[in-house]
């Protein structure tokens, strides 16, 4: 047999057993699984928000390698990959693959449980603040009441996982790595965790929701224009935590082997990776959220639209729209290109009509969904908005360099948290002063 | 306006934005092969003739015609006299010491042009003059000066290349490429002076002896003169 036809003939068997008893399994026990799962409705939610989210890290991770590799090549006036896939979007994915093909090493001495848990850990304590992310309207993982702090709370235990890797290699570099790291992360904390103070004191609460539902409206209402210190402070503080460049010293590509990653090899070494991306997506997310409105558009839409379409109202009729719609706007869009031109022939006007009616009732269709579903809207905004910071990590990483172990202290210590301290103090007195 | 914070940050993030959206230098390579640079010759390499003497005559076309600079090329001419090189002085493998000096603001001793004489260099100057000190009418310039001295003091050179600006290299090459072009005094000057230098006082002979032949009175009895 090839390779394909191994694959289906052990595939295939396997595949229509599965069903088969999956089939058996919900005519036989269909009913009280779904009475179960109605009556947990909380649990199943948590529990497939959870999955989910697990689910969507890896292909956002994907994105971002992506994201960096061509960024920084075009800003380096090179292409950037380019072969794999259309425009080597698919390069990530094959790095992936190989990671996950390489051999999985522990060296002699390691401490195997801490070790094969350290990435574990890190990767986990990334994943688990995305729960708190309000992605759209009604979309989140848990609307916890103290959301902010959560988040803050098993962001920090990433740390954990560093100072694990750092211990269990066996190997001195890798401790002085992770030791560093967590020196690091820990001094940027404190600068993190002061500048957000102000803005709960304006919010009035920690629930991430309930923040970003404070700054629907224009845009004007977004807590940028109220704390721009803050966010100053939390985009720099923000950045140290997920350790990218310029403070990137963790793991200095180009200066040390890899800090704490020192001794990994194969999928535990990726998993760092993944989360180092993760959280660039994460820290992006939440600057959007906590700064930048979340899921709000930056305008409110001046007049109220309702979409009142009942299409089964129409009968044959709606047969006869899907059938001829397409057909009469095709014509339609094609009379122009027979106008423009004589030289233009039949067949092209009716070639760029049809393209260009396709493209007509794809906007309809996309509006619709946008007008209709406000969760669509919501994720498309929320997206957008935070991969515009995405591309801002990876922006400053194609430019800045890196700084000193020193000079990332001093900055932390003297300049980050005084400030913080400032901004908290101005807010504290500003709210006092206009509610007096 | 150098002291705004962040100002250099936001300085270079516009560079590299801007950079982002520029055209991109990258050359498909197995797809795309460009033609090599116009003067591309392969690879560097000093060829023996027939008899095993090394073709190379130290005339710095090469390294002229480098588009890039790659080519430096240096040491004792082919008859072991000067030392030449082409490029800035810095960067001669043998002159690090030299570079050294120079760089810290101390004169540097050049013992490969002591044994050549100061000459007066007026006569360059002013035929630099007339040639507007420029480097592409070389040619000119060299026939000029060889005119005015009978040959090409390397003193000479030197000033020409001080004052052009052209590298002493490419200014020896030209000089050596030519062969109504030379470096030392014709051989008639050379005999005469090497005569003089032998047998100092034949001249005095020689004016005794027309002014005898001549029927004047001339010195009886030369001073210094064998009997």
């Amino acid at each position: 047999l090839t390779l394909p036809g191994k694959v289906i003939f052990t595939a295939i068997p396997i595949l229509v057993a599965l069903s088969a008893g999956l089939v058996v399994v919900i005519v036989l026990f269909g009913a009280p699984i779904l009475h179960l799962l109605v009556a947990n409705l909380p649990i199943v939610r948590f529990v497939l928000a959870a999955t989910i989210i697990l689910l969507m890290t890896i292909p956002t991770a994907f994105l971002i390698i992506y994201m960096e590799m061509k960024v920084i090549a075009l800003i380096n006036l090179r292409i950037g990959p380019d072969r794999v896939g259309p425009f080597g979007s698919l390069l990530s994915v094959v790095h992936g693959l190989k990671v996950l093909m390489k051999e999985d090493f522990t060296p002699t001495g390691a401490d195997p449980l801490v070790f094969t848990w350290a990435p574990v850990v890190t990767y986990l304590a990334s994943v688990m603040t995305l729960l708190v992310i309000p992605f759209a309207p009604g979309l989140y993982g848990q609307d916890f009441n103290i959301g902010l702090l959560y988040f803050f709370a098993v962001g920090g235990l990433s740390v954990v996982g560093l100072l694990m890797a750092g211990w269990s290699s066996y190997n001195k570099y890798s401790l002085l790595g992770g030791l560093r790291s967590a020196a690091q992360v820990i001094s940027y904390e404190i600068p993190l965790t002061l500048s957000v103070v102000g803005l709960i004191l304006l919010a009035g609460t920690m629930s991430l929701n309930q923040i970003v539902l404070n700054q629907s409206g224009w845009f004007t209402d977004w807590y940028v224009f109220q704390q721009p210190l803050g966010v100053l402070i939390f985009f720099i503080a923000a950045t140290a935590e997920a350790n990218r460049t310029p403070f990137d010293l963790t793991e200095a590509d180009s200066e040390i082997v890899a800090g704490f990653a020192t001794e990994y090899s194969g999928m535990r070494f990726g998993f760092f990776f993944f989360a180092e991306y993760v959280n660039v997506f994460i820290i992006s997310a939440l600057t959007v959220t906590l700064f930048f409105g979340g899921w709000n558009a930056p305008f409110p839409w001046p007049w109220p639209i309702t979409l009142s379409l009942d299409p089964g109202g129409l009968g044959i009729g709606l047969l006869l729209l899907v059938a001829i719609v397409p057909l009469v706007l095709t014509i339609v869009f094609a009379v122009p290109f027979w106008i423009a031109s004589s030289r233009i022939k039949t067949w092209q006007a009716l070639l760029g009509g049809f393209v260009l009616a396709n493209l007509f009732l794809g906007a309809l269709v996309f509006a619709g969904i946008y007008i209709g579903l406000d969760w669509v809207a919501g994720v498309l905004w929320f997206m957008g908005k935070t991969y515009a910071f995405v591309f801002t990590f990876v922006w400053m990483r194609g430019t800045l360099p890196r700084v000193r172990i020193d000079q990332l202290m001093d900055f932390a210590w003297k300049w980050l948290l005084p400030a913080s301290l400032l901004n908290l103090f101005v807010t504290a007195a500003a709210i006092v002063v206009v509610h007096k | 306006v150098s002291l705004i914070p962040g100002l250099g940050l936001a300085k270079g993030m516009a560079l590299t934005l801007r950079r982002f959206f520029e055209p991109k230098v990258t050359v498909m390579y197995p797809e795309d092969r460009r033609d090599p640079p116009h003067k591309f010759r392969g690879r560097l390499q000093l060829l023996y003739d027939e008899w095993g003497t090394l073709k190379c005559e130290t005339c710095f076309q090469c390294a002229q015609a480098c588009p890039i600079e790659c080519i430096d090329m240096g040491g004792m001419d082919t008859r072991g006299r000067y030392h030449v090189h082409w490029g800035a002085p810095e960067t001669y493998g043998e002159r690090r010491e030299e570079s050294a000096l120079r760089r810290s603001g101390r004169t540097v001793p050049d013992p490969a042009y002591l044994p050549f004489a100061s000459i007066d260099l007026a006569r360059v100057d002013s035929i630099l003059e007339e040639f507007d000190h420029d480097p592409a009418r070389l040619l000119p310039i060299l026939e000029a000066t060889q005119a005015a001295y009978g040959y090409l003091p390397i003193a000479a050179l030197k000033q020409i290349s001080n004052r052009t600006g052209a590298w002493y290299a490419m200014i020896y090459g030209t000089a050596s490429y030519y062969a109504h072009l030379r470096f030392e005094p014709p051989s008639a000057t050379i005999q005469a002076a090497a005569i003089e230098a032998h047998r100092p006082s034949e001249a005095t002979y020689r004016s005794a002896l027309e002014a005898s032949l001549a029927g004047g009175p001339g010195p009886s009895s030369p001073a210094g003169a064998p009997n």
